[in-house]
């Protein structure tokens, strides 16, 4: 009787190595989980907070209700799904393309590289400023147009030529970083995968579809994922440039949300429309990572 | 003999690649070196041969170093010394946090792992703009306000870091952890000295984007940061190019020595990029 039956005493050292697992876990986190939730989660439920109260402090949805019935929003919501559906498809197919490129043997391939990547290290205001200059309706862009005996292009001024002045602005920022991911995971498929191809005589399609492709689905999904992210929240050129302007045709959600909480100091409605914005982005990335077979 | 054939028409189609490579490298660089260019020639020559297109659009009558000199003399410097050491420590210490974090993620098997992840991600999905007011008040509130730490921190815990890491420390054979395990290996010895050696280009990655974070963060640093003593480089040419009666040659000055540093820190990247290819080539 007093002998301890041997089965719970495993079970207890079983249970106090998965405690001991779960501390060593907690000290890997610690310092991430601080940062998350002092950084991150605590001023975020204080966004949502203002969103769902009134002005008295009582819980109340009229700042949603006041939202939707504001065709300025719609309109922004608009162009925002408007710009993701071009740019993202466009900017990442470009990435891909320019990837197997710059992992072929050519001469200087990192010069090539480093180049094309150079664009997302200027700071988006000094970008912005210097396209803005590039877009002017007498400006380089159009002067180098009219040598060619293209007709000028209104660039920024129209409403149906300035959000796609947008997409190349943006573009030209970013295909060199989610490129440089793009390279980095072909880098690390094996060689070996394209020699065996190569004896067996496949083309480089179908090498691209049979051995690129699946070699860097986690590459290609962190870039699917970031990339949407990113462009969901594109700010400086539109502030900078246009200020959503003309006829709210580059409104992109972020404007907006500015426009409201600095310009106008409607902090509920500002509170509301970021908390719409994050809602979209959060189904746009969890369809993301559903569609893409390999999730993990 | 097969292998040279190979390698002679590997060589002729990479030289017939870089005919497409070279255009977009120029696209890439023109509008920068258009800049460089115009912070080389007076203010007023800027917008003078802009069209028609000719020589004197991309050639200065002459070349002078007056920007430069007006911006070194300028508090620029300061700012463009506050960018690179907040750079720096963000960096350093973000890499600290975010490979950690994402190790015990990818590695360590504790319950609830999966939906902490989640809380990762999402954490990252949330906009900075959007909680950039609330939070720029708590600092306040704790005196971070005109202060490095209170620039440093908010770039700290980056949830795309994490993210990355994760993905790339899942590649690694988990034969390898666990024969570590077997050995008697602790979670921090597997991770010091096997995983962090195996992830250096990895490493890179999230360090770019740690880098690319913080110098080009305007908001925050513009909320966070006005005074003088700690204004960083971006919100420095902002204001020039918000005085009235931009000069236009001096902005351009400014923005080319913003750029150097990354430029340098691009080259660096590249390097690792590089090296872990032939890294890679070892391992097999």
């Amino acid at each position: 009787m007093t002998q301890a039956p041997p089965r719970p005493r495993a079970g207890r050292s079983r249970n106090r190595a998965r405690l001991r697992t779960l501390g060593t876990a907690g000290l890997f986190l610690l310092p991430a989980l601080t940062g998350l939730v002092f950084l991150r989660l605590v001023p975020s439920v204080e966004a949502v907070t203002s969103a769902v109260t009134n002005r008295l402090g009582e819980f109340s949805l009229t700042n949603f209700t006041y939202l939707f019935g504001d065709p300025a929003f719609l309109g922004s919501l608009k162009v925002t799904l408007l710009f993701s559906l071009v740019i993202n498809p466009f900017q990442i197919a470009v990435a891909l393309f320019l990837a197997v490129l710059l992992t072929r043997h050519i001469p200087l391939v990192g010069l090539w590289r480093t180049l094309i990547l150079l664009p997302i290290a200027i700071p988006q205001t000094v970008s912005a400023i210097v396209w803005g200059v590039l877009f002017r309706p007498d400006g380089p862009l159009n002067g180098l147009l009219g040598t060619l005996g293209i007709p000028a292009v209104p660039w920024l001024v129209s409403p149906d030529t300035a959000l796609m002045s947008i997409v190349i602005l943006c573009s030209w920022v970013g295909v060199g970083y989610w490129m440089t991911f793009l390279v980095a995971g072909i880098h690390e498929i094996p060689r070996s995968l394209y020699e065996a191809s190569d004896l067996d005589g496949a083309g480089g399609w179908k090498q691209f579809v049979h051995i690129t492709l699946p070699g860097i689905r986690r590459p290609l999904l962190f870039v699917l994922v970031a990339d949407t992210v990113a462009n969901f929240l594109v700010f400086a050129p539109v502030r900078i440039l246009t200020q959503g302007g003309p006829e709210g045709s580059t409104n992109l959600i972020m404007n907006f949300i500015f426009e409201r909480a600095y310009t106008l100091a409607d902090t509920g409605s500002s509170a509301a429309a970021t908390v719409v914005l994050v809602s979209i982005v959060i189904v746009v990335v969890a369809a993301q990572f559903r569609l893409l077979p390999g999730k993990d | 003999m097969a292998d040279i054939v190979a390698r002679r028409n590997e060589r002729r189609t990479g030289r017939r690649t870089l005919w497409l490579v070279v255009p977009v490298a120029a696209l890439a660089v023109a509008p920068l070196l258009w800049a460089v260019v115009s912070s080389l020639r007076p203010g007023e020559e800027i917008f003078r041969y802009l069209s028609p297109v000719s020589v004197r659009t991309v050639v200065p009558s002459t070349v002078s170093l007056d920007n430069y000199r007006a911006v070194l003399e300028s508090s620029f410097t300061l700012a463009l010394l506050n960018s690179v050491l907040v750079t720096t420590v963000s960096v350093a210490l973000g890499l600290a946090v975010s490979s950690l974090a994402a190790f015990a993620l990818a590695m360590i098997p504790f319950p609830g792992r999966a939906a902490l992840f989640g809380v990762m991600v999402v954490s990252f999905l949330v906009p900075f703009e959007a909680i950039a007011i609330p939070l720029a008040s708590t600092f306040r509130e704790a005196d971070l306000q005109n202060t490095l730490v209170g620039l440093i921190l908010p770039a700290i815990g980056n949830g795309l870091a994490i993210f990355l890491l994760r993905q790339f420390f899942l590649g690694i054979p988990t034969s390898l952890s666990e024969a570590a395990r077997m050995d008697g290996l602790s979670w921090f010895g597997i991770y010091l000295r096997i995983y962090l050696p195996l992830s250096r280009a990895s490493m890179v990655g999230a360090g770019l984007i740690l880098f690319v974070f913080q110098w080009q963060s305007f908001l925050w640093p513009l909320l966070i940061a006005p005074a003088p003593a700690v204004r960083v480089a971006p919100v420095a040419i902002a204001d020039f190019a918000q005085e009235s009666g931009v000069d236009y040659g001096q902005m351009f000055a400014a923005a080319t020595l913003t750029a150097v540093v990354p430029l340098l820190v691009l080259l660096f990247a590249q390097r690792q990029f590089a090296s872990s290819l032939a890294s890679t080539g070892e391992r097999e």
